[in-house]
């Protein structure tokens, strides 16, 4: 008892058994296989395919009521198989075999043991790896997976391999390919192929990509318990990071992995399906081969004899002849060296390219990841950069379709090349690629937002009020120690010193950018000005969200406690916000400043009028005096100077000079008096709000203007020479 | 079988008219050369993309249209350059092996001065 199912075949309705369907899809298959490259492939499928639905017509004429498994055996045999196929055409044109295997047995690749071939069948680059697979007995996959991980190690291996191991049709035993399990799945169906292609039971695959489920959940109340559970790599590895390899595999290999639907596809799934006739055929090539192997022993003796023999004969001719005969031997001898030269040199050649082509694709493939993980780690800053919905929108869309989907399709690539996984449908490409047109398209409106809430800059300047002047005449500056305890240290992995942002909470984004600058005073007494800069879309916000920066200086006496930083709301958001502290100093008095100023950090994202911004890590103090921390210094006519009268050592700039200048006084600008109208966005004018007039105006004024030539800089020069310049600095 | 004869017997038989696949091997059958269908049909389509062979389309009441094999300009003239290969080679081979008589005697080796 058989079902009968109709098919279409070349436009005619066949009843055919099941079973007899699935031989015949199987055998159209393996043509398909057989003819892939083929230049008429599909036409001489389509061909046999209509002698096959005549065939069948004819049998369903004479009046069978349906196609058998017989039937279709009957037909196959009649067309061939495609290892019959090798046997006529094997001497005609498909493979240059040697001599040996010219017999017309086909060869099994466990007969290929013992001789290690590349495998001209069955490659990717130089079939290297499937020969080497091939030759050790398992799987190729397994190690095109080791070249691809061992990539650095591995890569001259392979080239030597590549030159030095001929090239050999090796038949191949594992014709396996990766598919989805459709029988037998409980998601997608990724876990049933894995364990049909490594030949295990489906559970161990299964339990693999679910451990770390199982220990996630289990430890989540552990976790709970301990709030605040800093176990970094217990839990944390197990459930987070290799929780989340292993489910972006599996949604990888869910998209990348066809799932098998015929027959033929469940068979390849398993693996070569084997039967009599290839067990019989192993065994006998087995025999031949020894037979042959007998002979080839038994022929190479007599040769070896008679060319002993002729090399005596040769032996007593004369010189001449020698010469001749050498010249004649030396020949082709010659020739085949060059040609081998000539191979070794194309193969280096190749394996150039494709050196480079490698080290591209990594560095493409590293820059990605970074740029991924770089934009995760920026992510939870972005309810302080962003604003409104559509930026957060775009930035989700940008950073998971412009960066994600091209490590995605890189992924999928390598897997299916791998798998050696065949996809009929080319719309995973098409997807690809327009969801990443799409994450371009915000990437760009993305910026261009971002740029615009960073046009304008403002700036707010106040003089300290109820600053006392210090007695002895010596102001020491210091940070006050913070005795507020933020949101746990390493919350991105980034160290509190190392970043100007530091102390994240949900809301509250701690920034340093504060930098203190050292003056000389008009008058006799110390000044101290607390300069707010911020950016914003337009001079009012910029000046609104300046004013709300939150810095108050304490005084004890002589020491000045500036705070560690100021505190940004989400409501607030990020605009570069910066603090300046101006010191002013009177001649012929001292200043201290002490070491936990170095933590400051200072940068600015200029978004100048030609629409160009650069991050500025401005942390040079060539605008002012340079101090340097923990260092007495007494104002002079001419600057600061040290009180124990050692010179600036090492990276000061000018070691010989007691006096540090400053640094721009050869500047051609410094004795202008400064432009009320000029682009800068802050000058400091300290000076002209003084009721009594200063003696040294001039002076003062260029020693304070300076401050804004990085500015101006940054105006004129191209942003990325400037970019560079300092870098290489 | 050598490369060149096997499209030469095809050749051969589409000659002498429009052929049809099966038909092909069935001549082959009868000329006591074994072919199978399978084989055939790859050769044909290479042949035909090498403008040697066109085809045309019959009906045929027996199941789906047939393709008709003939003779291009070209095939024939690419038959008639295998058969004066073909003819040249069987000639020589015939030559060879027609030849009863022995061979001359090689003279005798001369390393008795060694």
């Amino acid at each position: 008892m058989k079902k009968v199912i109709n098919i279409n075949f070349q436009g005619r309705v066949i009843p055919i058994e099941e079973t007899a369907y699935e031989i015949l899809q199987q055998y159209v298959e393996s043509l398909r296989k057989y003819f892939a490259n083929e230049d008429g492939r599909d036409e001489i499928i389509n061909d046999i395919e209509g002698r096959i639905a005549e065939l069948f017509s004819d049998r369903l004429k004479k009046g069978s009521t349906c196609i058998t498994e017989d039937d279709v055996n009957a037909v196959i045999a009649s067309m061939g198989r495609p290892e019959d196929f090798d046997t006529v055409e094997e001497t005609t044109s498909r493979k240059q075999t040697s001599p040996q295997q010219a017999a017309p047995t086909y060869r099994y690749a466990s007969n290929g043991r013992g001789r290690f071939y590349r495998n001209a069948d069955d490659k990717i680059i130089a079939g290297v790896c499937s020969g080497l697979a091939n030759y050790l007995g398992i799987d190729p996959v397994i190690t095109r997976i080791l070249f691809v991980l061992f990539f650095g190690a591995l890569f001259w291996v392979y080239i030597i391999l590549w030159i030095i191991v001929p090239s050999q049709s090796v038949q191949s035993n594992v014709t396996k390919r990766l598919f989805r399990s459709a029988d037998d799945k409980v998601i997608g169906g990724v876990c049933g192929g894995l364990a049909a292609y490594f030949n295990t039971q489906s559970w161990i695959p299964r339990l693999i990509f679910a451990l770390p489920l199982i220990i996630g959940l289990v430890s989540s109340p552990f976790n709970a318990w301990f709030n605040d559970w800093d176990f970094w790599w217990g839990p944390k590895v197990l459930t987070g990071s290799l929780g989340f390899t292993l489910f972006v595999t599996y949604v990888i290999l869910w998209i990348a992995v066809p799932v098998a639907t015929s027959a033929a596809e469940k068979l390849e799934m398993r693996g070569e399906k084997v039967d009599v006739n290839t067990i019989r055929n192993t065994v006998k090539e087995d025999m031949e081969s020894f037979k042959s192997k007998a002979q080839a022993w038994g022929s190479e003796v007599k040769q070896t004899a008679q060319e002993f023999g002729e090399r005596a004969k040769g032996f007593g001719q004369t010189a001449g002849a020698q010469a001749k005969a050498f010249a004649a031997e030396a020949g082709p001898v010659a020739r085949r060296t060059g040609s081998g030269a000539g191979h070794v040199i194309g193969i280096l050649f190749k394996a150039f390219f494709l050196f480079v082509a490698g080290i591209a694709a990594i560095s493409l493939f590293g820059l990605l990841m970074g740029l991924l993980f770089g934009g995760f780690v920026i992510f939870p800053f972005k309810d302080f950069i962003l604003e409104g919905f559509w930026q957060n929108a775009l930035a989700w869309s940008s950073l998971l379709l412009f960066l994600g989907i091209p490590i995605l399709a890189l992924i999928t690539w390598l897997i299916r090349r791998i798998m050696g996984v065949r996809s009929k449908n080319h719309y995973l490409g098409y997807v690809f690629g327009s969801l990443w047109t799409i994450g371009l398209v915000s990437v760009i409106i993305l910026v261009g937002l971002f740029a615009r809430n960073f046009k304008s800059g403002s700036e707010k300047e106040d003089e300290l009020s109820g600053f006392v002047q210090p007695t002895k005449g010596k102001l020491i500056v210091d940070v006050a120690p913070s005795n507020i305890r933020y949101y746990g240290g390493d919350w991105f992995g980034i160290h509190d010193e190392d970043f100007p942002v530091y102390g994240l909470n949900q809301d509250t984004l701690m920034l340093n950018t504060v930098r203190v600058n050292v003056v000389k005073s008009k008058d006799s007494v110390y000044h101290v000005h607390k300069v707010r800069f911020s950016r914003g879309r337009n001079p009012e916000s910029s000046l609104n969200s300046a004013e709300k920066i939150q810095f108050d200086i304490q005084q004890k006496d002589s020491v000045l406690m500036l705070p560690k930083g100021f505190a940004i709301s989400k409501d607030d958001k990020f605009r570069n916000q910066r603090v300046l502290i101006v010191i002013e100093v009177p001649v012929g008095k001292k200043i201290m400043l002490d070491r936990s100023l170095n933590n400051y950090d200072w940068f600015n994202l200029n978004m100048n009028g030609r629409r160009r911004w650069n991050a500025n890590w401005d942390d040079n103090w060539e605008n002012s005096y340079s101090w340097r921390d923990n260092v007495e210094y007494v104002m002079t006519e001419t600057g600061l100077k040290r009180t124990d009268k050692k010179s600036d050592d090492g990276y000061d700039e000018s070691p010989d000079e007691e006096v540090i200048a400053p640094a721009d006084s050869t500047h051609p600008k410094a004795n202008q008096p400064a432009k009320p109208n000029q682009k800068t966005p802050y000058r400091y004018k300290g000076n002209e709000k003084k009721e009594k007039p200063a003696v040294d105006s001039t002076k003062q004024e260029s020693a304070t203007t300076e401050e804004n030539d990085p500015t101006q800089q940054n105006e004129t020069y191209p942003s990325l020479i400037y970019m560079l310049a300092r870098i290489a600095r | 079988m050598r490369k060149g004869i096997l499209e030469f017997c095809i050749l051969s038989i589409i000659r002498r008219g429009e052929a049809y696949p099966s038909d092909i091997v069935e001549e082959m059958r009868a000329a006591n050369l074994h072919i199978l269908e399978g084989t055939l049909y790859p050769l044909l389509t290479r042949l035909k993309n090498a403008d040697m062979l066109t085809y045309r389309w019959v009906e045929s009441n027996s199941g789906p249209p047939r393709k008709y094999f003939s003779l291009t300009e070209k095939g024939l003239q690419f038959y008639q350059e295998l058969e004066a290969t073909w003819n040249e080679l069987a000639n020589a081979v015939n030559t060879l092996a027609a030849k009863k008589d022995s061979l001359a005697n090689v003279p005798t080796s001369n390393n008795d001065n060694l």
